[in-house]
């Protein structure tokens, strides 16, 4: 039996809505001020194992970015607990983190220093990266001059080289052109064939849902209302919806 | 006391990272332009010239000073100056310029003021070596009073570190603070003695409140270094009040941290 790779234990996120910036300096220092109370994940428990590939289906608002963003760990459950074994990698905003006025070789370097990569581990991965991302000679050009489409190419290349254990995918493979796309698809699928990878995946697509995932989760509201074999998981939000 | 003992736990966990990324943010403030890091050297003397001017030649009021030229007396503390007031206004950014490692990565907020603040602390270190030299040009050699100045540069690094993650993390959170601090920075270089000496205040209550004041503080001890050559042990009040004050702010900055430290991402 593998491992568990990400444990959801009863996990609710509230945002509070302060009526201004103001109410909400003030809260600081005085627990009087009013707020409202958005819940946008409610009670959710669910395990995923090691190497398991699993899509999560919603609405706008149904709190699937929310769950990726806790398990990414940069936002925080109000209450429950959040259990995470490996190394994450969110390819939620691909182009963000970049410097520009670093070279796209720089910022492979700086994006991987600060994911706790020594220089000799990037240099093993670097020519990987430039090679997915292809770039040519750009990729010794400071950033800023960098397209929209290249700066997610590089982005993509990165995070997908530096050998996650736990790789989320939010809907970033129609960046780029077809090739580019192709390539990525192709990628993904050779990561889910090794099997010791765990995949994360939002999406509305559901053919590649059905691809490179075998369970499914159905978001409602912040509650999960199915999750399962992809197959019905799939016909669940396609009713929905 | 487990905030603390959590984010110094972080600091060692990232220890490799923070040298990565002080050298990123120092490399990214000067790349991109022509002169480059010829910046990093030009608002200072353009700043320490209009003052010298103003006091030479204005109000006449630049007369020696413990036998150093005023010039010399000027820089002294003008320099450190130019680290603190970075930081004061920087420090309170930091975390706000740095949104994306905040909202988009996994890293711990504490780190950031930290790296911030080295990154700016080794242009200091620059400056340092050309105020020294400055003093060579004018005959004045390093003497045995110099060996005090790490103690005062460790002491202005650890106190405008935890300032930045107090005023980073309250900045996060409200633009107003952040606002507040900019507009307070020039009045906190007027009032605390960096172009005129503290002592020669008569009013006695104003004393001894600047006497709890860390910048005073900090210019006075580099003053003790190059000018007045007094020892930190013969000052050993002022050093205590330092204490004082930098207990106060981690207090502070560890409050701001705990209580904030979950919302910052969502917020911003």
């Amino acid at each position: 039996m593998s491992q568990p790779a990400i444990i959801f234990n009863n996990v609710t996120k509230a945002y509070k809505l302060y009526r201004n910036d103001r109410a909400r300096f003030l809260s600081l220092f005085s627990r009087k001020v009013r707020y409202k109370e958005n819940k946008v994940i409610n009670g959710i428990s669910f395990t995923i194992n090691e190497g398991e590939g699993v899509a999560f289906f919603g609405r706008n608002g149904a709190g699937k970015s929310t769950i990726l963003k806790m398990i990414t760990e940069v936002s925080w459950p109000t209450s429950g607990e959040i259990t995470v074994n490996g190394r994450v990698s969110a390819l939620l905003e691909l182009t963000a983190g970049f410097n520009p006025e670093f070279t796209g070789r720089e910022n492979i370097y700086l994006k991987c220093n600060i994911m706790g990569m020594s220089d000799e581990e990037v240099k093993k991965v670097e020519q990987e990266m430039i090679d997915f991302a292809n770039l040519g000679d750009y990729i010794d050009q400071p950033v800023r001059t960098y397209s929209s489409g290249m700066k997610a190419r590089l982005g993509f290349a990165i995070n997908i080289n530096i050998e996650p254990e736990i790789l989320i995918v939010d809907e970033a493979l129609s960046v780029g052109d077809k090739a580019f796309r192709i390539k990525c698809r192709r990628k993904i699928r050779e990561i889910r064939r090794r099997g010791d990878v765990t995949f994360l995946f939002v999406t509305h697509a559901a053919n590649f849902a059905k691809e490179f995932c075998e369970r499914g989760i159905v978001l409602e509201k912040g509650k999960i209302k199915f999750d399962g074999p992809i197959e019905e998981a799939i016909a669940m939000y396609e009713k929905m919806v | 006391m487990k905030t603390l003992i959590e984010i110094i736990k972080e600091h060692i966990t990232y220890r490799k990272q923070i040298g990565k990324l002080a050298l990123a943010n120092l490399v990214k403030t000067y790349r991109g332009s022509a002169l480059g890091w010829a910046w990093a050297f030009v608002r200072p003397v353009v700043t320490i010239f209009v003052f010298w001017f103003a006091f030479s030649f204005g109000l006449r009021a630049g007369g020696d000073v413990d036998g150093f030229p005023f010039f010399l007396w000027l820089i002294a503390g003008f320099i450190p100056w130019f680290y603190m007031s970075e930081m004061i206004s920087g420090g309170a950014g930091c975390i706000r310029s740095n949104k994306f490692m905040v909202t988009k990565m996994k890293f711990p907020i504490s780190i950031i003021p930290t790296f911030v603040s080295l990154s700016k602390f080794s242009v200091h270190l620059i400056l340092m070596v050309v105020m020294i030299g400055i003093f060579i040009v004018f005959g004045y050699f390093p003497d045995v009073y110099y060996l005090q100045l790490p103690i005062y540069m460790l002491m202005m690094l650890m106190f405008f570190t935890v300032w930045g993650l107090f005023a980073g993390m309250l900045s996060a959170i409200s633009k107003d603070f952040l606002n507040l601090v900019k507009s307070v920075r020039q009045a906190i270089f007027w009032l605390s003695g960096i172009i005129y000496n503290v002592q020669n205040i008569d009013i006695p209550w104003i004393r001894a409140i600047l006497s709890y004041n860390p910048v005073t503080i900090v210019a006075t001890g580099y003053r003790h270094c190059f000018i007045d050559k007094t020892w930190f042990f013969e000052d050993l009040g002022s050093i205590r009040n330092f204490f004082i004050v930098y207990i106060i702010m981690i207090i502070g900055a560890i409050w701001a941290y705990k209580r904030l430290y979950k919302d910052i991402p969502d917020v911003m």
